[in-house]
């Protein structure tokens, strides 16, 4: 009964999203991105039928095991790409740190002075980070894996719709610059962004979104821990 | 065929986390374990002692369906739903301030270290070096 209900789950998690994939491309609206559209039916779904999480995690927890090798697969990219984080890997390692750090410190320290508890606190920590990373880096740190999923999703939508206008306002004009603030600030959806300002972006946001990954997951618990120390 | 490809190719890349997250509880690293096992993928890739073709499909596959294997974990939020509504809104807040931080700073450091300050016109001038960039890698 409990594996009939899991692959019931499965089967309903899997066709939701390939229907929201195909409406996605067909419009191509960022309003209408799977992982906002396909989680918002879900939920949805859920509360109508009044199903509780726990249940729909029956199955959820078959798929939430796949987002380990998920992270694995990242290597491939960049290493099909390793020629140009060789020839940028100054650029790219220290626009990297520093702005994780800037990101890090102040959302930390906004949430916090705001009087947000600890769990929000560090849910917010790894926001800039691509989900399946950021999710592990929260539940290691005491955060909820949910909230840090929409915070990284809210970090995603501010560079792929701000991002033109950030680029203009603070003079950000190399295709370089653009590239690894994007893929830094805002993950996967910033790099699908960085598509409009040419090849060299793309390529640079995409390795700046695993670098960041990367050197996000090493001084993400720093930071935590300078903060609650 | 090319199925089964994929699912054997899965299977390596899980082989690769789970030898990530034993490394990481032996060694005690503060590290998430699929971290770990991305930079021993990426070493071995590197070394060529994976070779690509025994993951770039499995890779590309899951990839190419990223989102779907999040939709659970975000689901969870049907239990925070306050975060939309009140002081949760504050928090939006600070997310969207935070992020446009990160942004700025970070293509500002990248495009000061390239040596491209922001009052030169590093558009113009990155394109050359670049495409010469592109000739080196196919030689």
């Amino acid at each position: 009964m409990r594996i009939l209900l899991a692959a019931g789950f499965v089967v309903f998690n899997v066709a939701i999203y390939l229907f929201m994939a195909m409406l996605y491309k067909r419009y191509r609206l960022p309003v209408l991105l799977p992982a906002l559209t396909a989680t918002f039916t879900v939920v949805v779904l859920l509360l109508g039928f009044n199903i509780s999480y726990d249940t729909y995690m029956i199955g959820g927890e078959w798929i939430n095991r796949l987002l380990g090798p998920a992270v694995v697969s990242l290597a491939y990219p960049l290493y099909k790409q390793r020629h140009v984080l060789r020839e940028n890997l100054p650029a790219v390692l220290g626009g990297t740190v520093t702005g994780l750090l800037v990101g890090m410190l102040s959302g930390l320290l906004m949430a916090a002075s705001l009087g947000f508890s600890k769990i929000y606190v560090l849910s917010i920590l790894p926001k800039s980070i691509t989900t399946a990373v950021a999710i592990q880096i929260s539940d290691n740190l005491g955060g909820d894996s949910s909230l840090t999923s929409v915070f990284v999703m809210i970090a995603g939508f501010t560079g792929a719709i701000g991002g033109p206008y950030i680029i203009k306002l603070f003079r950000i004009r190399s295709e370089a610059g653009i590239g690894i603030g994007l893929g830094t600030a805002s993950h996967a959806l910033g790099t699908a962004k960085a598509l409009e300002y040419g090849e060299q972006s793309v390529s640079m946001s995409s390795v700046a979104m695993t670098v960041c990954a990367i050197v996000g997951s090493i001084i993400g618990p720093l930071v935590a821990w300078i903060m609650y120390h | 065929m090319k199925m089964i490809r994929v699912i054997a190719e899965v299977g390596i890349l899980y082989v690769f986390y789970l030898a990530g997250d034993a490394l990481q509880k032996l060694l005690h690293l503060p590290v998430p374990g699929s971290i770990v096992g991305l930079l021993l993928l990426f070493a071995l890739l590197l070394l060529k002692i994976v070779p690509v073709k025994l993951i770039e499909n499995g890779s590309s596959f899951i990839l190419a369906y990223l989102p779907m294997f999040f939709i659970p974990a975000t689901a969870g939020i049907m239990n925070h739903l306050d975060i939309f509504s009140g002081r949760g809104l504050l928090l939006i807040a600070v997310l969207i301030i935070s992020s446009v931080l990160t942004m700025v700073v970070t293509a500002h450091s990248s495009q000061w270290i390239t040596g491209l300050g922001s009052r030169q016109a590093g558009a113009r001038q990155s394109l050359p070096a670049d495409s010469m960039g592109e000739k080196r890698k196919g030689a």
